[in-house]
């Protein structure tokens, strides 16, 4: 209990600060993809490049640089820093990456695959407790985490690095996609994070296509996705999942048709978090490629470049008939895959509506429709 | 600890504060300072004011005269104040000694 009137403790999420925040018209939070290069070759990636790439490397932001923006972006309020890649792990000088964030006041977080964590991150991060470590679970068993990530020898690197930061006591959240190559065993995954994570299970069934748009590698993407009898099937196991569903239902399934008047973005991007490529580009949503929307920061200014992206997205209309008809008046379009950066990766524009994801979507709600029902009635 | 004011408090170099929207906000970075895992602590005016003045290189009861003479206030008072601020701090290895 603090009895000094001039000082107060603050439970950040619920703060009348992190409100206030929410309020202003900019994002909260600035994401750093600091390497596209990975120690693993998971087949459902939309990023990696092999970790010896030396062309992708050079291009490569480097600390200076991330200093100039993180001091841009501490100057605008920015609190919440997300470390991500590739494998951020890869860089060497990660760790004094990590530190100099912290040092600014960002609440950084990290995104690893846990299978290079050696002794320095461990003294590091026990040091520095990061504000949330999430590591990606491909499979439980060796011949599962190895057809995912492509690399002999992975799941031992993986078991190592979690262990180390488990027996050490730093906390991580794990969370898992869910693909043809690991779904077998979804469930002992799911049994496998809740025992070792400090947060929920999460899982995610929805594989982006390559950033790079490499055909090669969309081709096994496209193979490793779920149809939407298997995506209906692991929510409905999914305790926790299938829960949220219900309780979210009516913020998942409106009533009645929207009305976005041809407005092509209806989503909270303005004030997604500020995402920054490892080559040094600005988007406002890691998957939002289209080059209106992507701006270098080696050019512009953090803000300058945000202004511009925020301009176009502000002013952006779609005449495309189908879009207009379909997606832009969905009543579902909040449980459907469908947004205008996947809608750009998949089809090259932003307003066409995808078959696949639509079947998904009315799959999802049929379903979530029936359990509401059944939740009520007993 | 009692804090006494021939004392020299200094700010520890691992707890952060940012002024955002306002609001004087303190981020303990290292395991170990604050009460909790994760908590964080916000300061009122005369909180910051007393917080930027220490340092190591002065006693706790320059701190307090610097004050009274910025705000033209009552060194009782101000005294009583700062002396609660830095026992907060000091037991939650915000500031050191
Ligand atoms: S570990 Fe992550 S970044 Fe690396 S290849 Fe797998 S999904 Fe991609
Ligand atoms: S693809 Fe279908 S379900 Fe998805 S937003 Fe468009 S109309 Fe709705």
């Amino acid at each position: 209990m603090i009895e000094n009137e001039n000082i107060a403790s603050v439970n950040l999420p619920d703060s009348d600060l992190v409100k206030k925040l929410q309020r202003t018209k900019t994002p909260v939070s600035i994401n750093f993809e600091l390497t596209a290069r990975c120690n693993n070759n998971c087949r459902h990636c939309y990023i990696n490049l092999p970790e010896n790439n030396t062309d992708a490397e050079s291009l490569e932001l480097d600390i200076n640089e991330i200093e100039d923006l993180a001091d841009q972006a501490v100057n605008n309020g920015v609190l919440w820093c997300l470390l991500t890649g590739g494998e951020p792990l890869l860089r060497d000088d990660f760790s004094e990456i990590y530190l100099m964030l912290r040092r600014k006041g960002l609440l950084v977080s990290v995104f690893t695959n846990a299978c290079l964590i050696n002794e320095t991150h461990v003294k590091l991060f026990k040091k520095y407790k990061p504000r949330e470590l999430e590591v990606t679970v491909y499979g439980i068993t060796e011949k599962t985490y190895e057809k995912v990530s492509g690399i002999k020898g992975s799941y031992k690197l993986f078991k190592n690095g979690l262990d180390r930061l488990l027996t050490n006591d730093i906390p991580v959240s794990l969370k898992a996609m869910a693909i043809h190559s690991n779904i077998h065993e979804i469930e002992n995954i799911a049994d496998f994070c809740s025992k070792h994570s400090k947060k929920k299970f999460k899982f995610d069934p929805f594989l982006h296509k390559r950033y790079d748009g490499d055909e090669k590698r969309n081709k096994k993407i496209l193979s490793e996705r779920l149809n939407k009898d298997e995506i209906v099937k692991i929510e409905q196991n999914n305790f926790a999942r299938k829960n949220a569903l219900i309780k979210s239902c009516d913020q998942l399934i409106f009533y009645q048709d929207i009305d976005a008047s041809g407005r092509v973005f209806t989503c909270g991007v303005l004030k997604n978090g500020f995402e920054i490529s490892y080559d040094g580009k600005l988007r406002l949503c890691p998957a939002l490629l289209h080059p209106d929307y992507v701006y270098s920061l080696r050019i512009f200014s953090l803000m300058d470049a945000y202004r511009k992206i925020a301009e176009n997205i502000i002013k952006a209309r779609s005449y495309n008939e189908d879009f207009l008809n379909k997606c832009n008046k969905c009543k579902i379009i909040n449980l459907c895959y469908f947004c205008p950066a996947n809608s750009f990766l998949e089809t090259g524009k932003l307003d066409t509506p995808i078959d696949t994801f639509c079947k998904n979507a009315h799959a999802r709600q049929k379903a979530i429709l029936e359990w509401k029902k059944s939740s009520s009635l007993s | 600890m009692k804090i006494d004011i021939i004392n020299k408090y200094y700010k520890n170099k691992d707890v952060i504060v940012r002024e955002i929207e306002g609001e004087y906000l303190m981020i303990p970075i290292a395991s170990g300072i604050g009460d909790m895992e994760d908590e964080m602590y916000t300061l009122n005016e005369t909180g910051i004011a007393t917080w930027e003045k220490l340092s190591s290189e002065k006693t706790l009861e320059t701190v307090i005269d610097e004050l009274c003479e910025e705000y033209d206030a009552n060194k009782q008072e101000i005294t009583t104040d700062v002396i609660g601020l830095i026992e907060e701090l000091f037991k939650r290895k915000i500031v050191l000694c």
